[in-house]
């Protein structure tokens, strides 16, 4: 107990000595920071005779910001305002042609469009009364075109402000402003990629958005079976994906066919990815004669229209078709490859006209990754006794894998989304246990049936916007886990 | 001041663009008036008109004589009929409003009887055209369509189509007069009924494995459906108008389904899918055939390849096609026996109907000159235009004088027409929904005749039934379940 009480008597005296030590150590820095803090304009305070001149400035600068704040608000009321009155006219006057174009376009034409979107039409056109009416599907696409145009003019007004205060940075940095030859030269050197980028960006939003736009929205319409132009459509919130699960015919169509085209996506992906590092790796072994000539065959393949190919398959397999009447001519009864009893033969039909069809793709894609490999590599490992199937799996496969994880991710998306195969080998039949469809029909072919066949685009619509979702959501799981994303720099 | 100037330029600048850009609102609203009332019976000066015509009518010469011929006629007027220069299949409905589908329009009667519930083609006033009074009521049936409560008429019939047998003249028992001639008229008994064509087509597959009576695809409803029809079978109810009744399966329909599985019993597996649409023509030319039933426009394609077979026997180019024409016999469908079993001998048969077509003119809504389209309508319909459109391309026209005039098939079809035996096709747009389904249950009715013993789903009537009522369900499912109410 002693020995403790002694302890603590120590530890506090060490504690009150190092307190004593940081007030002093306090103490001498106040003293030294005085000198520190004198700026330089408190030193010649004294010298009062330069107080005007300094007061003449402040306000001149004043009066200069004032001004630039004001060009910047002119710029905020009328766009290109600004750059006029910074004698900016050639721009000022684009920037205001656009002001005024768009002002043009949003009062005659855009909150027609913006309130077309929302109502759909209010009337029904009727030719033979000659009523001109409402097109409630022009409606849309110009409802979209216009909030397009909206998102671009809002970054032609941001820019047209920023431009401005850019301007009025340089007149304070005692520079002038840049004339309109100084600008575009930018455009064509420093902000090339401006210029570049442009057109694509507008085409890309016309194109691309506008359609994908279109779609998503139609898959909120009761856009189809009868209530097409000039009848009006409306919109139907979430009822059309509702229909996809709820409806007793519906559902389980839909479940059937979403679990087979997994299981087509999954399995002819892998069958044309290994089928074709099978054929490259096989063409790349040194003992293979006239491999130019032995690779020409799968080329000749890729080379032939997929739809052509497709075509020449069906008869084939037809009844009619020369396999047929080979059977047929050895005395047995004739197969039906892909009629409507044949589910998993013209499923596996379909796997292999897939695999004809696609693997030339990946074995020329396989072949030039090959040529990169590094064979040291693989003689090292085989110096060190690893077998064929070893060095396969741990140095070939790795390295191909590496390169063409995002064409295996495109491959799987196109497989899951192949329209063709079944369109063309087993279309028009609808069986009993599915709804519009038949038993190797893809969620692409059904969503085919119901929009073109049967006219029911915002059903169609739903399924595009699921199969999207699916798609995206399992492609892009499988990308980030990749090793092309996470080592994207890494060159193997 | 200067500042000021620079600002007050500016806005007159949006002043004066403002202003001059404007549009008038009232433009849109302001409707003018189209319809039947627009036949006013004066014409159009100095308009073109553009024509969507029947390829084959185009690359045989006919389209060009029959433009040349009116707009010599109209040339006072200024009215010139062109060639629409358009895919055959473009959709007036997408096309139309935005001015881009031509003025007139020639197809077949589904076709353009879609176009009437979006109004996209104009009722007529067809009792002011020369060919009204000779048209058959039936033929005028399948262009009426009723919209708002009352009945108009959106085309005019020009020619018939309908399913035809093709038959090989060189092809039939040497001695057939004697054999194959029961009631003695001097036509043999496998053109006159099914049933002796069922005996005929299993004698001659049994006597060469190799060839085959009668053959067809029996997949394609265009050929099948008429046997359904022919035992009280329809498509769609109150004269192919109401799609929420479909009556495939109605009546005795279920006889004609008999009758079709048996026909695949004498018919090799080629039947359960479209092969021998594709092959008919060679096969018929060979003599692999006897006999299969097609349209009547593809006579000419038969025939060459029968003259090729000839020629490939010897023959010369004349006498090739001398003996082509004599053995190519194009006639109507053997008739049925009433109890629907042609695999017995039978007294008592009655009429094949077939499913048929009707093509004709439509003008579209969005021309801008309707008169001058009613009077190419007129004029391409008349007498003399539908002799020359016979003489061309050999089309049974609708006309009753032109028909009769032209005799021979032409007549054939217009009495099967007037009398009913040929089922014109429903010209209302759910028409477009009835293939697939039917596509499918004729191709397993026909595998069904392939299939081992046990494993047979069509046996009974009542399977049979069933059958037909599945696919009515079918159907009713592809038109209804979806459907938003409007």
């Amino acid at each position: 107990m002693m020995e403790e009480s002694k302890k603590r008597k120590e530890l506090e005296e060490n504690q009150k000595e190092d307190e004593n030590k940081r007030i002093k150590q306090k103490e001498l820095n106040k003293q030294k920071e005085p000198n520190k803090l004198i700026k330089p304009s408190k030193l010649i305070e004294p010298s009062k005779q330069i107080e005007p001149n300094k007061q003449i400035n402040q306000n001149k600068r004043r009066s200069e910001d004032k001004k630039s704040q004001s060009y910047v608000f002119a710029s905020a009321c009328i766009m290109g305002l600004g750059q006029i009155l910074y004698k900016q006219y050639i721009k000022g006057i684009l920037y205001f042609l656009l002001f005024l174009g768009f002002l043009f376009y949003f009062i005659f034409y855009g909150i027609d469009a913006i309130q077309g979107i929302v109502t759909l039409g209010t009337q029904k056109a009727d030719t033979w009364l000659g009523i001109k009416g409402d097109n409630s599907i022009l409606l849309l696409i110009m409802g979209i075109l216009a909030f397009i145009l909206i998102v671009l003019f809002l970054c032609c007004y941001i820019n047209n402000i920023k431009d401005v205060k850019r301007t009025t940075l340089r007149i304070k940095q005692g520079k002038k402003p840049l004339t309109f030859r100084e600008e575009v030269a930018q455009l064509l050197d420093k902000k090339f990629y401006l210029s570049v980028l442009f057109l694509p960006i507008l085409g890309v939003s016309i194109f691309n958005i506008v359609p994908i736009v279109f779609m998503i929205f139609i898959a909120f319409t009761n856009y189809g079976g009868n209530i097409v132009p000039p009848e009006l459509v409306d919109w139907v919130g979430l009822q059309n994906f509702k229909k996809l699960v709820t409806l007793s015919q519906f559902a389980p169509t839909f479940f059937r066919i979403l679990l087979w085209n997994l299981l087509w996506a999954v399995v002819s992906t892998a069958i044309n990815y290994f089928g074709g590092l099978f054929l490259a790796l096989l063409l790349n072994k040194k003992c293979v004669k006239g491999k130019a000539f032995w690779r020409a065959f799968p080329v000749l393949a890729y080379a032939i229209p997929g739809f052509i190919t497709l075509l020449a398959f069906k008869f084939m397999f037809s009844y009619g078709g020369p396999i047929n009447q080979m059977i047929t001519g050895a005395g047995y009864k004739a197969i039906g490859f892909l009629d409507l009893d044949a589910k998993w033969t013209a499923r596996i039909i379909g796997f292999g006209v897939n695999a004809w069809i696609s693997i030339p793709t990946t074995m020329l894609l396989a072949t030039g990754i090959l040529s990169n490999m590094d064979e040291t590599l693989s003689e090292a490992a085989k110096i060190d006794g690893a077998g064929p199937w070893k060095r396969f799996k741990k140095i070939t496969f790795p390295f191909v894998l590496f390169s063409t994880t995002p064409v295996l991710i495109t491959q799987f998306m196109g497989n899951f989304n192949n329209f063709g195969i079944f369109y063309f080998l087993r279309g028009g039949l609808y069986l009993e246990d599915y709804f519009l469809a038949s038993d190797t029909d893809l969620l692409i072919n059904w969503l085919y049936n119901l929009s073109i066949d049967n006219n029911y685009y915002n059903i169609g619509a739903a399924i595009s916007l699921v199969i999207f979702l699916l798609t995206s959501i399992f492609s892009l799981l499988i990308y980030v886990r990749s090793h092309s994303y996470r080592e994207e720099d890494t060159f193997q | 001041m200067k500042k000021r100037g620079k600002q007050l330029l500016a806005l007159l600048l949006c002043g004066v663009l403002f202003v001059g850009c404007g549009k008038s609102k009232g433009s849109k609203d302001n409707p003018t008036s189209t319809g039947s009332a627009l036949f006013q019976g004066e014409l159009e000066r100095n308009v073109t008109i553009r024509v969507l015509e029947n390829d084959t009518a185009i690359e045989r010469g006919y389209f060009n004589e029959l433009m040349n011929a009116f707009n010599e006629k109209y040339k006072e007027y200024g009215i010139v009929a062109v060639d629409a220069n358009m895919d055959q299949y473009l959709d007036l409905a997408n096309d139309g409003p935005y001015g881009y589908g031509p003025d007139i329009l020639y197809q077949a009667n589904d076709v353009l009887m879609k176009y009437v519930k979006g109004k996209h083609i104009l009722p007529l006033p067809v009792e002011s055209l020369d060919c009204y009074e000779q048209i058959p009521e039936v033929a005028w049936k399948a262009y009426q369509s009723e919209v708002d409560g009352k009945v108009y008429t959106c085309g005019v019939p020009v020619n018939v189509q309908a399913t035809m047998l093709y038959y090989r003249k060189d092809m039939l028992p040497n001695d057939w007069d004697t054999t194959w001639d029961a009631n003695k008229n001097s036509i043999p008994d496998m053109l006159e009924n099914w049933s002796a064509m069922y005996r005929y087509s299993k004698e001659v597959h049994e006597a060469d494995s190799k060839k085959y009576g009668y053959m067809v695809s029996l997949y394609d409803p265009y050929f099948s459906a008429g046997y359904l029809f022919s035992y009280g079978g329809y498509i769609f109810g109150q004269n192919n108008t109401d799609p929420k009744d479909i009556g495939l399966g109605a009546g005795d329909a279920y006889k004609g389904t008999m009758v079709l599985k048996q026909l695949a019993r004498i018919m090799n597996e080629e039947c359960i899918d479209d092969t021998i649409k594709r092959s008919a023509y060679t096969k018929l030319g060979d003599g692999t055939y006897f006999a299969t039933v097609s349209t009547p426009d593809v006579y000419t394609t038969f025939l060459k390849e029968l003259i090729l077979t000839y020629e490939k026997d010897g023959l010369s180019n004349d006498e090739a096609k001398k003996k082509a024409e004599e053995n190519l016999v194009i006639t109507s469908l053997p008739k049925l026996p009433v109890n629907g079993d042609i695999t017995q001998e039978s007294n008592e048969f009655m009429e094949t109907k077939s499913m048929g077509g009707i093509n004709g003119y439509a003008i579209s809504a969005y021309t801008n000159a309707p008169n001058a389209c009613l009077a190419f309508v007129d004029f391409s319909t008349s007498y003399d235009m539908m002799m020359k459109r016979n003489e061309y391309l050999g089309i049974a026209p609708a006309r009753n004088d032109a028909a009769t005039a032209a005799g021979g098939l032409s007549a054939i079809l217009y009495e099967k027409l007037a009398s009913g035996n040929i089922v014109i096709m429903p010209s209302i747009q759910e028409v477009a929904q009835i293939w697939d389904p039917m596509n499918t249950f004729f191709s397993d009715l026909a595998k069904d005749a392939f299939r081992k013993e046990g494993e047979q789903k069509y046996i009974t009537k009542e399977s049979y039934q069933k059958g037909l009522d599945t696919v009515s369900k079918q159907i009713n499912d592809a038109i209804f379940t979806l459907t938003t109410k409007e």
